[in-house]
């Protein structure tokens, strides 16, 4: 007999913080929960290596966001694959059961899997291993908001583990639109009563977009505010992400 | 580059004579384990019976009520508990109840795909729960809420982030350090009937009444400890790591408590079949690394209780 369960509700306590933040948002000036500025990320923290039975991997750590992501490969493609001159990117991302304040199914993400894939495949020169495959696998151990960029940036971080070529590092980098404002790097509760978001992944060397979503609700002028706001954090990211490779580079050497 | 210069093992003979260290144990792995053994030494410089080097952090998930990531050596564990409240089946109406999942995502090893579960998950998963239950670390009756109407649900899921042998091992020792870390919170019951969660903050503000004052910890009794061996001819290895279980012959898992009480003997078939003798010799190498794995855990307690 299945025993019927359910979560104590935090529920007061969190639509009341959604109603505060909803008068907020028709201020224009405000202080965000963790203290920052609207234009200030959270203090990312990133390592390579953190799992040695991958050809690379890499940790990320932003706030209380927490992914860790393994790539394998190349290696011969499992599926019956028709004949291909070119390698194949194959992106997994899975959220564990407590990544989530309601405890989830620690089931695969289709979306995100299919949103990491198209923001990597523009950065990887496939043709460098071909008939091959190439898995990037990510696992989100704690969603604490941003959830898709951070995969997004380490997983990049990881390919540069494993010693894929790239044309460039991907760094990714996401804004939620509230009321008047734009903020940068938005946690769980800011994302929850956001009126549009915008994801943008880049490479910030060739200053070339490799994914960009938006929705919501959003003006143009806004748009534009938010593309050169995430375009700069990008390249900001980017140079993190470099120093990170470096320190690994000069501890293994 | 290093080469080999003793001669080759029984399949490598000449061969081996000058090759490479890592090409010859690519493709001679049993002569290359068999003459590291018979020196009594194991390729990673550890002695036989030596484990490897072991740490336990508490409190890595802040979104659980629970955790626990546990290292032992490149095998890494990430356990988790978060609790539920649900209403106690009628047979054990002032007990609550722990539901325990194992995961091993595509993440933490090359042989695991995305879509098709790894083989053992399901095995380590039952036998998780298993000793858990079975070595009454948890009191049951400590889940228990409202007598006959509400109780708590445990759910521990256990991750492997990187695997490299004696899964088992880590997985149990995450497992046991998550419940030592699990902090009871405070719940209250509305006018509905409904039990709910109570925050810092609420604690003032809420008329109703409080069916717990204090935020508590569950007192853990006897905490089992696992030791897995891998069985080669004569030799007994402790703690392997994936290459050493993927090549040697059978591998027996021991679970002493604290008291030194047996909890689980486990041997997955294999071709060695292991004397009395050799199993005796097993609990004993178990009964030195728990005393290790005690000291371990009691500091990673202490050191969080500083904080």
């Amino acid at each position: 007999m299945a025993a019927s369960t359910y979560s104590p509700s935090q529920g007061a306590e969190r639509r009341q913080r959604q109603q505060q933040m909803r008068r907020l948002s028709i201020q224009s000036d405000w202080d965000r929960s963790d203290g920052r500025s609207f234009i200030q990320c959270r203090p990312a923290f990133l390592r390579t290596g953190a799992a040695n039975a991958a050809s690379g991997s890499a940790y990320a750590e932003f706030g209380t966001t927490k992914v860790i992501v393994s790539v394998f490969g190349p290696r011969e493609s499992k599926k019956a694959m028709m004949y291909s001159d070119i390698g194949r990117l194959n992106c997994n991302v899975t959220f564990t059961t407590f990544a989530t304040s309601l405890r989830g199914q620690g089931s695969d993400n289709k979306e995100y899997s299919a949103m990491l894939h198209k923001a990597l495949e523009g950065a990887v020169i496939l043709e460098t291993f071909p008939k091959t495959t190439v898995d990037v696998f990510a696992l989100v151990l704690e969603s604490g908001g941003s959830d898709l960029p951070v995969i997004i940036s380490c997983a990049s971080l990881a390919l540069a583990d494993a010693g894929i070529m790239m044309y460039d590092l991907v760094s990714s980098v996401s804004v939620s639109c509230i009321g008047k404002n734009i903020l940068i790097d938005p946690t769980n509760e800011e994302e929850v009563c956001q009126d549009g978001s915008l994801v943008l992944a880049c490479m910030p060397a060739r200053n070339e977009v490799t994914q960009l979503t938006l929705t919501g609700e959003w003006s143009l002028p806004k748009i534009n505010e938010a593309m050169e706001l995430c375009m700069d954090a990008c390249l900001k990211l980017a140079g993190i992400m470099r120093s990170c490779l470096k320190e690994s580079a000069n501890l293994s050497n | 580059m290093e080469t080999t210069t003793i001669g080759g093992g029984e399949g490598a003979t000449g061969m081996a004579a000058h090759m490479e260290v890592e090409a010859f144990r690519r493709l001679f792995p049993l002569p290359f384990y068999d003459r590291h053994l018979s020196k009594s030494v194991r390729p990673d410089a550890r002695t036989l019976d030596s484990a490897r080097e072991t740490t336990i952090s508490l409190g890595p998930v802040a979104s659980a009520d629970g955790s626990a990531l546990v290292k032992i050596g490149e095998t890494t564990m990430l356990a988790a508990i978060k609790l539920e409240v649900m209403t106690p089946s009628t047979e054990s109406s002032d007990e609550g109840s722990i539901a325990v999942e194992f995961y091993m995502p595509p993440i933490c090893s090359p042989m695991v795909r995305p879509g098709r579960p790894a083989e053992v998950a399901p095995v380590i998963s039952q036998q998780l729960s298993d000793v858990i239950m079975s070595s009454r670390m948890v009191n049951l009756k400590e889940l228990c809420l409202i007598s006959g109407k509400a109780s708590w649900i445990a759910y521990l899921d256990v991750y492997c982030l990187n695997a490299d042998g004696s899964l088992f091992d880590a997985a149990l020792l995450s497992a046991v350090a998550a419940f030592t870390h699990l902090q009871i919170p405070l719940v209250s019951v509305n006018e509905e009937g409904r039990v709910f969660t109570v925050s810092g903050e609420q604690q003032e503000k809420t008329k109703l009444e409080l069916v717990n004052k204090e935020k508590r910890k569950l007192s853990i009794g006897n905490t089992p400890f696992p030791v897995t061996c891998v069985i080669h001819k004569e030799h007994i290895v402790v703690d392997p790591t994936a290459e050493e279980e993927a090549i040697m012959e059978t591998s027996i898992t021991i679970v002493l408590d604290t008291l030194g009480n047996l909890v689980s003997i486990y041997k997955p078939g294999g071709v060695g079949l292991a004397s009395t003798a050799t199993i005796k010799e097993c609990i004993s190498r178990t009964k030195r690394r728990m005393q290790d794995l005690k000291i371990i855990l009691e500091e990673a307690v202490s050191v969080m209780e500083v904080d």
